[in-house]
């Protein structure tokens, strides 16, 4: 229950950071998402059923608190947390390039999916040049923001198991 | 008999899984459509969350003004020197507009013209909160049911347009600025000749631009015009600035072409909104100076009747 509450407000208080704080630094009205790089992390330590937990919470407090198409962060990030968790034992996890690389991969990958469900939401769109403009600076931030997230998704993780 | 048992479980969970994945996937079309609504844990979640929003933005715009005025007090003396150049253009521009404006009146009482200007009650907002998403637009204000605030109310600046609030909690409601691919604003081009009505969009393809569409071919529309609402629809009122054209370009179907505009709002540097809760079309100005003047409150009262929205 303890550590549901650490996570739970751990997530809240990143989301306020991310929503309120980062617009500040934002090129063309794109951010650095940090709940995704916090999922993605998280899953990477505990595996694919805790990284599904949390990527289905940290999805739905976004949809919930902002005003975009419902359910389509928490369908996205449940998925992208179950996929890394599977890498779970396979890699080493104080290595200095795991979350970044897994940042790249996964946050093309978000980008993805999200792009194909708003084509079938009868979205159209220029996929190069949104690119152009969304996704190559989503992914600059996410890689830059992806280690130091980490490490704290690190510390939290160790805490909360002192806890237990 | 263990393993297999284990199996069974861990088969299960998968399906479980799977049946999670499918209904949030069934769940958005649903969203998205407007067939189904979360009804009550959208507002504890805001109701919970903006108040911390607020502080941290309060703490943003604290530092993000000091370093704006650090840069202004560096460059204030060019600053300065540009503006006495302007006040001497403007100067001029005012003693030809002051001349214009008194043949205007002239020419007006020969017309026996009437026209109606639109009058508009604001509550002013600090932006709170900004989804940081990918395909949509959306901010956060301070501003809630208790200060009037309804769905569909226009948000603006003094710039221009920014959106219409699409939800309204008791402290806290959802903006959606018109670069959000689902908002549509009735619009028309402002220059005399021209008058050609279309639907301004969000731009899927570049999230600080707005899209202008369904616009013939033929009609008269060039770069550099001032698009401003054209009040079909009844959620915008008429006349508030949209946006310039910047491109324009021509529509894959064929018999349509489309408008890219820079918005007249600067988006980037969004932090204090008002929102339109009243507008009315003022009664237009007597002829003949019938009514005293110290009557003139109870007039206002009487044009609240007469309410656009």
């Amino acid at each position: 229950m303890k550590k549901c509450f650490i996570w739970a407000s751990c997530l809240a208080g990143l989301y306020v950071l991310q929503s309120s704080l980062l617009p500040i630094i934002a090129y063309n009205g794109v951010s650095p998402d940090i709940l995704l790089i916090v999922v993605i992390s998280f899953s990477l330590l505990r595996g694919s059923r805790f990284g599904f937990l949390m990527g289905f919470s940290a999805g739905l407090l976004e949809d919930l608190a902002s005003g975009t198409f419902f359910g389509m962060n928490t369908f996205c990030k449940m998925i992208l947390g179950y996929a890394f968790g599977l890498v779970e034992h396979k890699v080493f996890k104080e290595n200095f390039f795991l979350p970044i690389m897994s940042m790249l991969l996964a946050t093309s990958l978000n980008y993805f999916i999200s792009a194909f469900l708003m084509v079938l939401l009868g979205y159209r769109f220029d996929l190069m040049q949104h690119m152009e403009h969304i996704l190559f600076p989503l992914l600059l931030y996410n890689a830059i923001f992806a280690f130091p997230v980490h490490k704290f998704v690190y510390k939290i993780c160790e805490l909360v198991k002192e806890k237990r | 008999m263990n393993r297999v048992r284990k199996e069974t479980n861990s088969n299960k969970k998968i399906w479980i899984l799977i049946f999670i994945v499918v209904s949030v996937f069934c769940l958005i079309f649903f969203a998205a459509r407007g067939r189904y609504q979360i009804p009550l844990s959208e507002r504890i979640v805001m109701t919970i969350l903006a108040p911390f929003q607020g502080l941290i933005s309060t703490v943003n715009n604290e530092i993000r003004y000091v370093t704006s005025s650090v840069w202004e007090i560096a460059t204030v003396y060019d600053q300065n020197k540009m503006l006495k150049s302007e006040v001497e253009q403007l100067r001029a521009l005012n003693l030809q507009s002051n001349e214009l404006a008194s043949e205007n009146a002239r020419l007006r009482t020969m017309l026996a013209y009437k026209q109606a200007s639109t009058q508009f009650d604001l509550v002013i907002a600090a932006v709170i909160a900004r989804d940081s998403v990918t395909w949509t637009n959306t901010i956060m204000i301070n501003r809630g049911t208790n200060d009037g605030l309804k769905k569909d109310m226009a948000v603006i600046t003094s710039q221009g347009l920014v959106g219409n609030v699409v939800e309204a909690f008791s402290s806290s409601a959802k903006v959606e600025l018109i670069l959000d691919p689902r908002s549509a604003v009735g619009t028309i081009v402002q220059r005399p000749e021209s008058r050609v009505a279309g639907i301004v969009q969000g731009n899927k393809d570049d999230k600080m631009m707005a899209r202008m569409v369904n616009i013939p071919r033929d009609a008269d529309v060039v770069e550099g015009d001032q698009i401003v609402t054209s009040g079909f629809g009844g959620v915008y009122p008429k006349g508030l600035a949209v946006g310039i054209v910047d491109r324009i370009d021509n529509d894959e179907g064929g018999l349509l072409k489309y408008a890219v505009l820079k918005p007249a709002v600067d988006f980037q540097k969004l932090e204090e909104v008002a929102v339109i809760v009243n507008s009315r079309e003022a009664l237009p100005a007597p002829l003949v100076p019938a009514i005293p003047p110290e009557q003139t409150p109870t007039t206002e009262m009487d044009s609240v009747a007469g309410d656009a929205k």
